[in-house]
């Protein structure tokens, strides 16, 4: 019940820190709320872009042409115990021929094509290695597969990753700074109070502690801003976004989504988080108890 | 009570405290005097943990403060009433909420926090003042205020450094003679002063510092410029 009591008050000792805070809440506030928004439309674009890039990959086809002789069911089926495949198509040489026939002149003769299966992966990343995997089968003659696009594909997936992640660092030390300086003023402008409390025989953790809550309000204020403003970005623009990058490039899917949810509790969570660490640290190192 | 024991304390070289041996009982009441720099607020901040001797040993209800873990000094501090010269008062608080800051911060529970604060405003005398700000206060009162915050959870040990520094002789005096009256309820009291008036109004016991050591310890003593060796 005492503990109950010491925490009840530290929150309370919160609320008159940001009361007395004044106006500078709203410059912590509004400068945390942009870099949060800032970070939310990249998270969103990596992701978005993400999406695209494995929507991209996953129509990617590898071309595996059969030996006479062999069932294409049964390769199928063999082809299709590889975890990354996720479809295989059987285009048997009589239909193939078929096709072959109604679309071009061709002579009189017998059907020279092979057994073929088209075999997707679930991404761009697999491509590569199910190719080689299939290539191995007795039953293969050759395969075909569009090599290049793959690697561009994945390295391309792989620089959004980075420079997601550069960003997102960047952002979390340029919103530690901006806490930590805060923090800091609060902290010089009362530190005759934390003095005196020290010299009372009041805990660190009763001194310290409404600064980190503090900035933890602070965070999770800013990111509740973020989340609106990204909410309203949402809701008006991305609709008009999709239909430009579809038109420019017909071949994307056209349900390009991503979590809002996911991209709300990272921005609760992040501003939370960098909020409370940035002050926990500027207090452990100016408050000298 | 308190016991230090061969105390050197020593600023990059330059000697505050030298070999100072003291013990003050339980309930005891004394002043420390001396002329400015002695090291009296130096012996004084050693006792709250405020410093740490640079040899020798301070005890303080019989705990070493030299191996008092870092952590642990908001616990003594608790146990030690401290009033200081410039009252250190929260400005921005009321005067019961200044009192009864400490108690808040230990969770004791808001009907208690009441009932004690109440009881160390009426030993000093300041009932009726629960609502005002320490600047509506005058500096007797507000070191009344510093009295009641120091008594409020009852401490064996009452430390006062230069209580009546910005008080006039006649204020000073009646607060001096408060914390007597505190000190018979049986809570020892340390007072450092350079203030001859109250220090030869009360004839108490008297440890005289000069250039950091002890010169003079008398009993029902005076506060004398050159005082007679008599340790």
């Amino acid at each position: 019940m005492r503990q109950l009591r010491i925490f009840f008050r530290v929150i309370i000792e919160t609320g008159i820190g940001v009361r007395r805070s004044g106006w500078s809440n709203w410059l912590v506030i509004s400068i945390l709320a942009i870099a949060l928004t800032i970070f939310g439309c990249i998270l969103q674009v990596t992701m978005t872009m993400k999406n695209v890039v494995t929507a991209w990959g996953s129509q990617l086809e590898i071309s595996a042409y059969l030996k006479d002789g062999f069932q294409p069911k049964r390769v199928a089926r063999e082809i299709s115990q590889i975890p990354e495949v996720q479809l295989v198509e059987i285009v048997t040489k009589d239909v193939a021929w078929d096709e072959m026939k109604s679309t071009f002149k061709v002579a009189s003769l017998a059907n020279p094509l092979p057994n073929t299966l088209h075999i997707r992966a679930g991404n761009a990343d697999a491509v590569e290695a199910v190719a080689a995997k299939v290539k191995l089968l007795s039953a293969v003659e050759n395969v075909r597969y569009p090599l290049k696009i793959a690697r561009k594909i994945n390295e391309l997936t792989h620089f959004i990753e980075i420079a997601g992640f550069a960003i997102t660092a960047a952002l979390s030390a340029a919103t530690l700074t901006v806490i930590g300086n805060t923090i800091h003023l609060l902290i010089e402008s009362r530190q005759r109070e934390i003095e005196i409390l020290s010299l009372m025989g009041v805990s660190p953790f009763y001194i310290k502690g409404p600064f980190v809550l503090q900035g933890a309000a602070y965070g999770a204020g800013s990111a509740t801003v973020a989340i609106l403003v990204l909410a309203v970005m949402h809701y008006y623009l991305d609709p008009y976004i999709i239909d430009q990058l579809v038109s420019l490039a017909p071949f994307l899917p056209r349900n390009i989504e991503y979590e809002m949810w996911q991209t709300f509790g990272i921005l609760i969570g992040l501003g939370v988080l960098v909020g409370a660490g940035g002050s926990a640290w500027t207090s452990g190192r100016y408050i000298k108890i | 009570m308190i016991r230090l024991q061969n105390v050197t304390k020593d600023y990059g070289g330059r000697p505050a405290l030298v070999n100072v041996n003291l013990h003050i009982a339980l309930g005891e009441f004394a002043f420390l005097v001396g002329p400015s720099g002695a090291g009296k607020s130096t012996l004084m901040r050693l006792l709250y943990r405020e410093e740490t001797p640079t040899s020798g040993s301070v005890f303080v209800g019989g705990v070493n403060l030299n191996r008092l873990h870092k952590r642990q000094v908001p616990l003594l501090r608790r146990r030690l009433g401290t009033i200081f010269q410039d009252y250190k008062l929260l400005p921005r608080q009321t005067v019961f909420n200044n009192v009864a800051y400490i108690l808040r911060a230990l969770g004791v529970d808001e009907k208690e926090v009441e009932k004690r604060v109440q009881s160390a405003l009426s030993v000093v005398s300041l009932e009726h003042k629960v609502d005002a700000y320490p600047d509506e206060l005058s500096g007797g009162e507000q070191q009344r205020v510093g009295i009641a915050r120091a008594i409020v959870n009852g401490p064996p040990v009452l430390l006062a450094d230069e209580p009546t520094g910005n008080l006039d002789p006649a204020t000073s005096l009646e607060i001096v003679q408060l914390l007597e009256r505190i000190a018979e309820r049986g809570t020892t009291v340390f007072i450092s002063t350079h203030d001859t008036t109250i220090v030869n109004a009360l004839r108490r016991r008297v440890i005289y510092l000069k250039g950091g050591e002890i010169v003079s310890d008398v009993d029902s003593g005076v506060y004398e410029l050159e005082p007679n060796l008599n340790v």
